[in-house]
Order: structure tokens, then C-alpha cells, then sequence
């Protein structure tokens, strides 16, 4: 017998994911999905924001790995709520386990979740896991066409943080051509440059994380 | 790696497909795929055989089709795209524009057809 379907084939995780953002909305909570290569520098940009915003908002961050719980204890010292979740091998997260992940969390008051994906440029692109917005991360210890290698993840981001800018010097690494070629995909795509290690650039992107935060807030589209 | 998620959906949404029509065997399985979704074909046939072996669905057919790129400018209206992902870096044919083309299909996975018994 033939039948005829038009299913999305990854209805179950949207399905979920929409129940994450309307649980995470209904608080005005801001979620953001942070995604990145391993090594780009996601848990020392959220040690760092988590530090510097401590007094200012309420975080937590939801942290993925496929093993240990390494980042979750680096994010807790700096007192902010923090689990992990171990994928055992799963190359991304997904909204299933973000939903399981938030019931040990205390969503009360909360100001702003951060999601630390699985390292990895490719996979947790395409698993919603409920965020308002997806973060791309790219060092400058990279490849500066990074953006061209792995166009969904900068088509997607509502934001770009280029990090370790203070290797700048010591490296190879063409901002132009890296900020050309992942505006070119996004054109509303807001560009950080960073540096986590001595702070620089970040005032910047604290000042984008306050906007997005107040329009959340106010139950208004983030811009 | 991704795949073995999706083949795990897609066994899902199949096998509901089949019951809701009194089905338990699936025999064929026809997906569309956007060219920028991400899906890498050999993988994902791996994954789907991997976990049909040794069930009641052994030996289904997974029909993989890529739905091309299609891009519109959004200065000019200009329709472009082709099979691969590369009119994604190209300018607009119509006014030259380079960026901000919208995406008008190509991120699709979807399960379209199933044949079963």
C-alpha cells in the first residue's frame, strides 16, 4: 500500500522545542544557544560574561559534552546555576534533553539561559532546542573561512563572536574575510570581535546581550 | 553523526504512517532533502539500514531525493539556485547583489511517501 505523508522529518524535536520556548518565554527567560568548534572558547566567553553580568542578571547555563563535567563545574565557580548534560557519544544536543536538563534548574528569577552546545560546527545546527537565538562562535586559532566551509551555522546565528582576537598577531587570520563571508549569508548577522582572555570587545557584546534581554522582557520581537 | 538522530525520527514517523493504515512492514520510504539541509545521503541510508536490520521492516527501501537550492533576491526578485550548494556564494543573476538572498527551499527534510503492507 502506498501512502502519502508530508512530515517534517524532525517534527518530534521541533515539537519539543516549541514547548521549551513557550515554558522559557512565558518566565522571559532569554535563551541563547551557543555553537562553536571545540576549542573556540565558549565556556571561558561564558565564564567571563557570567563574571562580569553576575551582580546585573540572573544566569544559568546548560552545558553539553560528550564526557565529563569539566565546563559545568569551570561555569558553577563563577556562581551561576549550571548542569551538565553528557551525549555519551551524541555529537549535538537536542530539545529533549534540554527540556530534562531545565527541570534541575531553579527557572524561578532567571534572567538568562545559556545553552553550551556539543563542540562542533555541523550537526547542532539542525536540532531547535527552544533558544530564541543561536550564537556562532569562531576564534581567530582557526580558519578564517570558516564560514564558507559551515554556511548554515552563520545563515542561522543572530550573532557572531570572534574570539581570541588578542592572538591576532600571531596568527593568520583574515577578520575581513571572515566577517565578509558570514555577512554575505546573514546580513543582520551582529558581529563581536573578542578577546575572553583580556576582555576586550566585550563591552560590546554585553550591550547586545542587555538589548536582547529587555526586548525579551517586554514580550517584544528580538531585533 | 547526525544521521542515526534522523534515522531514528524518520523510522518513527514511518512506522506511525504504516499503523494509522492498518500496515506493520515497511517496504519503502521516500524522503526529500533540501541541499543545504545538511544530510549527508550515504550516511543516513547506513544509519536507516542499521536500524531496520534484524526487524519486521529488513530490506526497506530508503529513497533519498535532494531537493535543489532555490534562492530569491530580495532586490530584484530574481529566482536563482542549482543542485549543489555553490549559488549560495554566488551574485544575483538579475542585479548582481550579493547578499542577503532569502532561502526559498533547500533547508526541507521531509518524509513524503511510505510504502508498506
Amino acid at each position: 500500500m502506498q501512502i502519502p505523508v508530508v512530515r517534517n522529518v524532525l517534527e518530534a524535536n521541533d515539537k519539543i522545542a516549541a514547548e521549551v520556548r513557550r515554558e522559557l518565554s512565558s518566565r522571559g527567560i532569554l535563551a541563547l544557544n551557543l555553537i562553536s568548534s571545540p576549542g573556540a572558547g565558549k565556556t571561558s566567553l561564558l565564564e567571563r560574561t557570567l563574571r562580569d553580568l553576575g551582580g546585573e542578571f540572573r544566569m544559568a547555563v546548560i552545558e553539553g559534552d560528550l564526557q565529563t563535567d569539566n565546563d559545568a563545574r569551570r561555569v558553577a565557580a563563577t556562581g551561576a546555576q549550571a548542569v551538565q548534560i553528557n551525549t555519551e557519544g551524541g555529537c549535538h544536543l537536542n530539545s529533549n534533553l534540554v527540556l530534562s536538563a531545565m527541570e534541575r534548574l531553579d527557572l524561578a528569577g532567571l534572567d538568562i539561559l545559556f545553552i553550551e552546545n556539543v563542540g562542533n560546527l555541523v550537526c547542532p545546527v539542525e536540532f531547535d532546542c527552544g533558544e530564541d537565538a543561536k550564537i556562532a562562535i569562531l576564534s581567530v586559532a582557526e580558519g578564517d573561512d570558516k564560514p564558507e566551509k559551515y554556511p548554515l551555522l552563520f545563515n542561522l546565528a543572530r550573532a557572531m563572536l570572534l574570539n581570541k582576537v588578542d592572538l591576532l598577531p600571531h596568527v593568520e587570520f583574515d577578520v575581513a574575510r571572515a566577517r565578509a563571508h558570514a555577512t554575505r549569508l546573514n546580513r543582520d548577522l551582529a558581529v563581536f570581535e573578542v578577546s575572553a582572555r583580556d576582555g576586550s570587545g566585550l563591552s560590546a557584546w554585553y550591550d547586545w546581550l542587555r538589548r536582547m534581554r529587555a526586548a525579551k522582557k517586554a514580550g517584544e520581537p528580538l531585533d | 553523526m547526525h544521521e542515526m538522530s534522523v534515522a531514528l525520527s524518520l523510522l518513527e514517523l514511518a512506522e506511525d504512517a504504516a499503523r494509522g493504515r492498518g500496515c506493520s512492514r515497511l517496504e519503502r520510504v521516500r524522503v526529500e532533502y533540501g541541499a543545504l539541509a545538511g544530510i549527508m545521503p550515504e550516511a543516513l541510508r547506513f544509519c536507516f539500514e542499521a536500524l531496520t536490520r534484524g526487524t519486521a521492516h529488513e530490506g526497506a527501501r530508503l529513497e533519498l531525493v535532494c531537493l535543489p537550492l532555490r534562492l530569491r533576491c530580495p532586490f530584484c526578485g530574481t529566482v536563482f539556485g542549482g543542485e549543489g550548494q555553490e549559488a549560495r556564494w554566488e551574485p544575483c543573476p538579475g542585479c548582481g547583489e550579493v547578499a542577503g538572498h532569502v532561502v526559498e527551499q533547500g533547508k526541507e527534510l521531509l518524509l513524503r511517501q511510505v510504502e508498506a503492507s
